[in-house]
């Protein structure tokens, strides 16, 4: 069975993180049964990752909350408000996806 | 069709006929003069980032008026978060740009227009609000950039509108026919007017009874009969018509201003907003004023990153990077640059809704946010030519760079750090010489002072708004006077 994910991005004014760097590592550590999509589509997805470039995560707002199932939270150094080392982030993310 | 790529854009500007004048001679094709592309590149950022996933977020907005998404340049801020936004947007333009991207002052234009003409035609029983929304839906539809013109030439400073030796030193109504009206004068300063598809002109001071033929706001398509542009030249401008990349200092991007002259030009009613209102001008004058004073807590701030990026490279460059004192130059120049954001984010979450349903700014937050801006962009190019040091000036031309015989004398001189190539230390000097005194100093430095309005402008709106009142009768309740 495939799993579809979506990403979201904020608008990046200020990142201190490389957002479009964190999706190609994570990208690259999928298993073959996820798809990793830009989230354009109005279908819904069975997770949803949302790219934050910072702690404020101003796009972290119900408007879209519904096109996924789930939604995994990266903002700044953080996965799902847990700090983390930046090198570590595309693995949590990972880890959270199964 | 509401969202236009940027080759759509660079399209839709081929097909204009403008009349611009440009160091003596009518160009016959802006779009590509060396002079002016890179102004025209900087709008057309405003439209490839709108179409890119990673900003989206912030370049688009979902129209109250259609439901469609568009770009946040032709939105009118339905919410404080929509203002806080609009400054994030400008920041990240500024990032990417280096330069000003002259889209943000019709942005301003519009939502000031909005509420203005809303209250009007509730006081009066006009009709500007209808014809403004239509106007605007064609512009959200299009994707379309309006130029904001608001400031007057004005002549004699001493002397109102109407007193000035010369008429049409303040844009004014010659003519009210039945199709509509005759406009001559002139609008000064007018950022990216060359790379707009249509102008919205607005009165430049509020207007007394005797001036009110000087109160009027329009729109006109940029390239209508009657309107020709003379180009403002910028310091170091030529360097662009040399063929080199390095000496430029930023080779993709800049911004622009022009003078805007109008004769006899003819405006249909369907797009007049103001004719002889004279009461509602200074409240025209006021909320564009206030909007484009919290956009420069966005912009500036997106030019100031870059800014202290190059001047952390030159640092580098120059192997100076762990002197205490250079470390703490780069904080003091990151603590200014993000106090003006600070302002431009207060400004926008201390917005409030008008009668029309666009948000409006803190009128005083904003003052506040352009008066710092008056100042902190000078402190931070001071720090910024400190720190990259003399040969920012000094360096030899690219030409020299690459020169067969004294090429090799200027690789050696102009080394810094070994492991860094001296080509690389001439750019980054070269991008901080840009925004400090040349072409981009125009947006970095002078329009930070009299952009949006000098000074002295703010003073007078931070006194009427400062509550001094209130403050008094605070410390007469601390200190126990009972008046």
């Amino acid at each position: 069975m495939q799993i579809g994910i979506c990403v979201k991005y904020c608008g990046g004014c200020n990142p201190i993180i490389d957002r479009a760097k964190l999706v190609q590592e994570i990208k690259k550590l999928l298993s073959p049964e996820f798809i990793l999509s830009d989230g354009q589509t109005q279908e819904q997805w069975d997770i949803g990752i949302l790219v934050c470039g910072c702690l404020t995560a101003c796009a972290n707002k119900p408007d879209f909350k519904n096109s996924a199932v789930k939604w995994i939270l990266v903002a700044g150094h953080s996965v799902d408000h847990n700090n983390v080392p930046e090198k570590e982030l595309a693995s949590i993310v990972l880890a959270k996806l199964k | 069709m509401a969202l236009k790529t940027a080759e759509q854009y660079e399209e839709s500007l081929r097909k204009m006929n403008l009349k611009v004048y440009l160091l003596g001679e009518l160009v016959k094709n802006p779009v590509d003069n060396p002079i002016i592309r890179p102004s025209m590149n900087s709008v057309k950022m405003t439209y490839s980032l709108a179409q890119d996933p990673q900003h989206e977020d912030l370049m688009t907005a979902k129209s109250h008026l259609t439901g469609e998404k568009i770009n946040r340049f032709c939105h009118l801020h339905q919410s404080t978060e929509d203002l806080v936004k609009k400054v994030k947007m400008q920041r990240l333009m500024g990032q990417k740009t280096g330069a000003c991207f002259q889209r943000c002052v019709g942005m301003d234009a519009i939502n000031a227009v909005d509420s203005v003409t809303f209250e009007m035609d509730k006081k009066l029983g006009t009709k500007y609000h209808e014809r403004f929304i239509k106007f605007l839906k064609m512009i959200q539809k299009e994707d379309l950039v309006v130029d904001g013109a608001m400031t007057d030439p004005k002549g004699d400073r001493g002397l109102s509108p109407g007193k000035q030796e010369d008429p049409d030193l303040y844009t004014h109504v010659v003519e009210k026919r039945k199709e509509g009206i005759i406009v001559r004068g002139a609008k000064a300063h007018q950022t990216g007017a060359i790379n707009s598809h249509w102008i919205l002109v607005m009165p430049t001071i509020a207007m007394s009874k005797e001036d009110a033929d000087y109160a009027v706001s329009f729109v006109a398509p940029a390239d209508a009969e009657g309107i020709s542009y003379i180009y403002g030249r910028q310091s170091c401008d030529t360097r662009k018509l040399e063929g080199c990349e390095i000496d430029v200092g930023n080779r993709q991007f800049g911004g622009h201003e022009a003078l805007m002259v109008f004769d006899n030009l003819f405006v249909p009613w369907e797009n007049v907003f103001m004719c002889g209102e004279y009461e509602f001008s200074g409240a025209l004058v006021e909320r564009f004023a206030g909007y484009h004073r919290q956009s420069y807590g966005g912009c500036k701030v997106g030019v100031g990153d870059v800014l202290i990026g190059a001047a952390a490279l030159a640092a580098d460059y120059n192997g100076a990077s762990k002197a205490p004192h250079i470390k703490d130059k780069l904080i003091e120049m990151i603590h200014l640059n993000e106090t003006l954001f600070s302002c431009g984010i207060a400004c926008s979450a201390q917005g409030h809704k008008t009668d029309s349903g666009t948000y409006l700014i803190d009128l005083l937050l904003a003052n506040v946010c352009k008066q710092n801006v008056t100042r902190f962009p000078y402190e931070i190019a001071r720090l910024a030519e400190d720190i990259s040091g003399g040969a920012m000036v000094t360096m030899a031309s690219e030409k020299d760079l690459r020169h067969p015989e004294i090429g090799k004398l200027v690789e050696k001189y102009f080394k810094g750090i070994a492991s860094v190539p001296t080509e690389n230390r001439c750019r980054i000097l070269r991008l901080v010489e840009n925004i400090t005194l040349g072409t981009a100093a125009v947006g970095y430095r002078t329009e930070s002072m009299h952009g949006a309005g000098s000074p002295q402008a703010q003073r007078i709106m931070i006194s009427r708004q400062g509550n001094l009142e209130q403050k008094k009768k605070l410390a007469k309740e601390i200190a126990g006077i009972k008046d």
